[in-house]
């Protein structure tokens, strides 16, 4: 009875927050215009009202199901009453917010001034085109009905226990189906290898053809965020050292290769191969200088001392003190692009170019990760004192970490620059390091997989979902927390390497030397 | 006589105000079994990790088979032959045994990043062979069977085990152990006292070791070091430092000799 | 001390320090023989205008720095999300003046007066309220909410937690109240850009009315907090349970409800100093509190971090540092957030534990 109140009552506060939160942020409009696009529910003028009461639905229902999710089972009159109690404390909070707003909008003032999404026409449409009192009792009913709802639904399935056995006997048979010896040893087998080898190459080769420009260009920046998030796995996952400016090797490659290659400000016009050298080497140097004199710092220090530099970095660019260099804030143009037989790059071919250059960074990442060095940096993560003492410099080891990573920033920024045909300042804000941080982290760090899987939720997820583009950053940050509290190895933590136990030593390499 | 594998010379480590080391002499003969004892706090975890590296000394040397070594950063020192466990086991959790192992055979390997990234055969041989020399050590002490498992969900004996073997792995000369039997068992501690007999014997492996147990101290120690407030105030033999005043003194208080003493002369009344 | 330096280890990250400490120095000096000797392109009261904004920035850094050392005293992590509750205060404390600005209090003298100029230290002193509780409040949730369930964990996963925190905060205010920039509404007697004159060196320099007082409120917090942690009950379990959770913890100590504490008057420095930022600049919006975050974060490092008095020494220099160095330093007046980046950079490498700072036992690394 008390944790039914308890429970019903936070959830109740909590989605009330939440609700008035999303309509502060003008979230409640573009949440419905998505529900209404994805159910073809359109219409051109007056927004149809069914999806903003589609999206209020769902919101009731998840206040229920909140409000009685984890309490095992238990009576019908403790689920209604706790979906009531959350349904009516949320439902009059979001009363009061469109009571308060609409007849605030109604009267003229001037709220907008302070919150630009309180727009009369939103607001209208919020009202459902009527009084404010009418629309905030809707609300009120809406959140009660389907909270209690959501409850009710959440009883139902503990009660019968039949979704619980039904997730179960899914987890069993997974997990059987995973123990399959003669499954896992089919993909032992090298020709079966080769077969799925060829087939993804196929699939890579054709699917640039297919796509269209506009995807290529989306997943040519996934592909770019890809390998930046691989030679930050190689900093921040395999040897545990938070680099927050790793921006600053991404900006010295992008920038080496167009100062080479563009016409202004120097007009040196290098060879474009030389050129990505170039930008890879010069990124190494920069991870170098940096590492030598910070790498022994503790972890959160090293952090904003990354960040400063890569602020540092950013602001030098732009400066008038290295204008000269650089061409400051307005950037390089014309930057060079490879050429095929005379014929300069496509969006085809440099999908091509790209997916090749991902695989192979990959294939180094994964063989760095199983050599002596890859164990060397994983052991300065699990515990930096003992994996001195077992005789790693950790010192070199960290700074090597530092240069391979940087080498991975350098090649992604001369592709950017080179497929961009443009790089100035402001694409290497903080927020580039703490997108390709993010790809680490959600994906799961030190995990190959991981890494691609993190790089197209983030990089290419948001892409697709034009609509949510203003509060893409906001989603981030939660994510973040979420991924923390929750999940904080990963979507596709890093699969443990096995080793078997070698064959027995044959005997007969001794009994020679026994005879002489 | 036997060579020193480790002479300390008049070693001083400050904290501030408290002389955590003060004026320590200690010489380690090889193939012995040789102990640090003394109440705690006594400093003998401090001179452990100047022996290993984590501390320099502000005065006195430390020579280990004839050069200094005071100087040197952790990693040369492992090198040089001397490997460490510690007292609260610090195993690299997310690991496996072998890879664990594998670690400890670091300063043993040769092959660099670049060769990682091309497998040259150099590579491929000595990969190999260190996988192979890790299932040998994982068997040696015990472990057979779980070598897959990661370090944190191994058992307490176990990892206690698997700390030595990593330790093992550099193939070192001298071994120092920060209370190899806490938390066990008496069987435990016996497998454990005859593992450590079989490293001397067998290994060639010269032992280092502090040890709150005075049973097993008494029981393989060939030369014990008794330690109090940073000095040196015994060594000799386990019998020698039994019927040391100056230790029974630090041990139970003063007084406590006396009495000891007295209680002695009234055993031999009786009897 | 010549045995210390035969003991040291002489690797190659030390060599480096002292190669790239010997240049900076050498060229700290020329530049400075250069300034007081050579060029004349700044006169005496261009100098005295600079130490002016360098004491008044300085004292905003330092309140914002406390916050960062006392949550690194307690918890041992970096609060990356500080700036944001420094920047939330901000807004608060603009919508008080706002709303005061816009409540009639007419007088016989004056019909068209306002409650913000007819009661205008009242009115102040409820916005500091105002901007101070919001942040407080913002300090609270954030701990409860986004820190204490990854108490214990690794020491990577709450910094990462915060710098999430610090995205969403910066991304919520700027959704709920726009890019725009705003400008704070003082009232009539702190108007921006009035002050006394003080002559020096034959010129009038500027002391702002606004720059003193956020300069005098903010010594004026600093010993309040000084006093806080001294004298009472609170503060010394708030040093104890920096010192040791445990056995704070095991002294009768709810180390919980302390920690909730300490992110609370975090937030009422934070939330002070946004306000005081807002009063004394005008302009503002959501990145308000990133840069000050950073800086003050610097400041805290510059310090020693962990260390109360280090933080307000550390603030003031840095801002006299920002303010000064460009001009000492013959550099563009842009590069001054690439100098106080630089000073902290330096300031790790060559003395990590900060000026006034002691070194981190092992515990606490």
């Amino acid at each position: 009875m008390k944790t039914s109140l308890k429970k019903g009552l936070s959830s109740g506060v909590i989605f009330g927050i939440v609700f008035i939160f999303l309509l502060l942020i003008g979230f409640i409009n573009v949440g419905s215009t998505m529900i209404g696009d994805l159910l073809g529910n359109t219409a051109s003028g007056r927004l149809p009202v069914n999806n903003l009461l589609t999206f209020l639905a769902v919101l009731g229902v998840l206040t229920g199901i909140t409000a009685r999710n984890g309490l095992g089972e238990s009576q019908w009159w403790q689920a209604l009453l706790g979906g009531l109690v959350a349904g009516l404390v949320s439902g009059v909070l979001a009363w009061l917010a469109i009571w308060l707003t609409g007849t605030l909008s109604l009267q003229g003032s001037e709220i907008q001034t302070y919150l630009p999404n309180m727009d009369p026409a939103d607001l209208n449409y919020l009202r459902f085109y009527s009084t404010p009192l009418a629309a905030a009792n809707t609300y009120l009913l809406y959140f009660v009905g389907f909270s209690v709802a959501g409850a009710a639904l959440v009883w139902l399935l503990s009660i019968k226990g039949w979704f619980v056995k039904c997730w179960q006997a899914c987890r069993n048979g997974v997990s059987n189906w995973k123990g399959t010896k003669d499954l896992s040893d089919v993909f032992k087998n090298r020709w079966v290898m080769l077969v799925i080898f060829l087939a993804v190459a196929v699939a890579l080769y054709f699917l640039p053809l297919a796509w269209g420009s506009y995807w290529n260009y989306i997943m040519g920046t996934v592909a770019i965020y890809v390998i930046l998030g691989l030679g930050l796995n190689i900093i921040v996952g395999y040897s545990g050292q938070l680099v927050l400016g790793f921006g600053a090797f991404f900006a010295t490659g992008a920038y080496t290769f167009a100062l080479l290659t563009a016409p202004t400000p120097h007009g040196i016009g290098l060879n474009l191969w030389l050129a990505v050298g170039g930008s890879v080497l010069v990124s190494t140097l920069t991870g170098l200088l940096l590492g030598l004199p910070i790498l022994n710092l503790r972890g959160d220090y090293l952090a904003i001392v990354t960040l400063g530099f890569g602020e540092i970095i950013r602001i030098l660019i732009k400066s008038d003190l290295l204008t000269a260099v650089t061409n400051g804030p307005k950037g390089v143009t014309n930057v060079g692009q490879p050429t095929w037989f005379g014929e300069t790059f496509n969006d085809v071919n440099y999908m091509h170019l790209l997916m090749l250059l991902v695989l192979v960074a990959l294939f180094i990442a994964k063989r760095l990760k199983d050599s002596r060095t890859g164990r060397a940096w994983v052991a300065i993560r699990e515990d930096q004192t003992v994996a001195q003492a077992t005789g790693i410099n950790t010192y070199r080891s960290k700074i090597l970490a530092l240069m391979l990573g940087a080498a991975f920033a350098g090649l992604a920024g001369a592709l950017f620059a080179s497929r961009n045909q443009f790089t100035g300042p402001e694409d290497f804000t903080l927020m580039v390091s703490i997108n390709v941080l993010c790809i680490v982290i959600v994906g799961g760090m030190g995990s190959l997989p991981g890494i691609v899987l993190g790089a197209f939720v983030l990089k290419g997820l948001p892409e697709l979902l034009r609509e949510l583009e203003d509060y893409r950053l906001l989603v981030f940050g939660a994510l973040l927390v979420v991924m923390m509290i929750v999940r904080p190895e990963g979507l596709w933590p890093a699969p443990r390497v096995k080793f078997d136990k070698p064959a027995e030593e044959p005997m007969q390499d001794l009994a020679p030397e026994v005879k002489q | 006589m036997t060579r020193a594998v480790i002479e300390a010379k008049h070693v001083t480590k400050r904290f501030g105000g408290l002389m955590a080391v003060d004026n320590v002499d200690l010489v380690v003969p090889e193939h012995t079994i040789s102990s640090i004892i003394g109440p705690n706090g006594a400093g003998k975890t401090t001179l452990f990790n100047c022996v290993s590296g984590f501390y320099v000394p502000e005065e006195g040397e430390i020579l280990f088979l004839g050069e200094p070594i005071n100087s040197l950063p952790t990693h040369k020192i492992c090198q040089r032959g001397i490997s460490r466990t510690y007292q609260n086991i610090r195993l690299f959790g997310e690991m496996t045994a072998v890879e664990n192992i594998l670690v400890g055979e670091h300063t043993r390997l040769k092959t660099n990043w670049f060769e990682a990234i091309v497998h040259n055969p150099r590579y491929r041989t000595e990969e190999q062979e260190s996988v192979e020399r890790a299932f040998e050590l994982l068997d040696y002490v015990g472990l057979c069977g779980l070598e897959n498992t990661p370090a944190r969900n191994l058992p307490y004996g176990a990892q206690r085990r698997l700390e030595i073997a990593r330790a093992l792995a550099s193939q070192p000369a001298l071994l120092l152990l920060d209370e190899p039997t806490a938390g066990m068992n008496p069987q435990e501690t016996d497998e454990m006292v005859a593992f450590i007999r079989d490293l001397r014997d067998t290994r060639k492996i010269t032992i280092l070791l502090i040890e709150h147990d005075m049973r097993v101290v008494m029981d393989i120690s060939d030369q014990i070091t008794v330690l109090d407030y940073g000095l040196k105030i015994a060594e000799g033999r386990p019998a020698e430092i039994q019927s040391n005043q100056r230790v029974i003194e630090a041990y139970l208080g003063p007084g406590a000799a006396a009495l000891s003493e007295k209680f002695k002369k009234k055993k031999a009344h009786y009897a | 001390m010549i045995k210390k330096l035969r003991n040291l280890k002489l690797t190659p990250g030390l060599i480096l320090r002292l190669v790239v400490g010997l240049v900076v120095l050498i060229y700290l000096g020329w530049r400075i023989y250069q300034t007081a000797f050579g060029e004349g392109t700044y006169g005496p009261d261009t100098w005295m205008r600079f130490l002016i904004a360098g004491l008044i920035v300085g004292g905003m850094y330092a309140l914002i720095a406390i916050g960062y050392t006392l949550v690194y005293g307690t918890l041992f992590m970096i609060n990356f999300a500080h700036g944001e509750v420094m920047m939330l205060g901000t807004y608060a404390g603009y919508f008080a003046l706002e709303a005061f600005a816009s409540l009639p209090a007419p007088t016989a003298a004056d019909p068209n007066l306002n409650f913000l100029n007819a009661q205008p230290v009242i009115a102040l002193i409820l916005t500091f309220v105002a901007g101070a509780g919001v942040s407080a409040l913002m300090g609270y949730l954030l701990e409860k909410i986004a820190y204490r369930p990854l108490r214990g964990a690794p020491r990577l996963v709450p910094l990462i937690s915060a710098i999430g925190t610090s995205i969403f905060l910066q991304n919520a205010a700027q959704l709920l109240f726009g890019p725009q920039r705003r400008q704070y509404q003082n009232p009539d007697f702190l108007w921006r850009g009035t002050g006394w004159m003080i002559p020096v060196g034959g010129k009038d320099v500027m002391l702002t009315y606004t720059g003193l007082f956020s300069f005098v409120l903010s010594i004026l917090l600093m010993v309040g907090l000084f006093i806080l942690v001294r004298r009472t009950k609170l503060g010394k379990s708030m040093r104890a349970v920096a010192e040791n959770k445990q056995a704070a913890a095991l002294m009768g100590i709810d180390v919980d409800s302390v920690i909730s504490k300490t992110f609370i008057i975090s937030g009422i420095l934070a939330g002070s100093a946004g306000v005081m930022w807002g009063i004394h600049n005008g302009l503002f919006n959501h990145y308000v509190g990133f840069i000050p975050g950073i800086k003050a974060f610097t400041a805290a490092v510059l310090g020693g971090i962990g260390n109360i008095p280090g933080a307000m020494l550390g603030g003031m220099l840095l801002g006299l540092l920002e303010s000064l160095g460009p001009a000492l330093l013959g550099l563009d007046f842009q590069l001054k957030d690439v100098i106080a980046f630089t000073i902290l950079i330096l300031v790790l490498i060559f003395r990590p534990s900060g000026l006034l700072g002691e070194a981190l036992s092992e515990e606490k690394v």
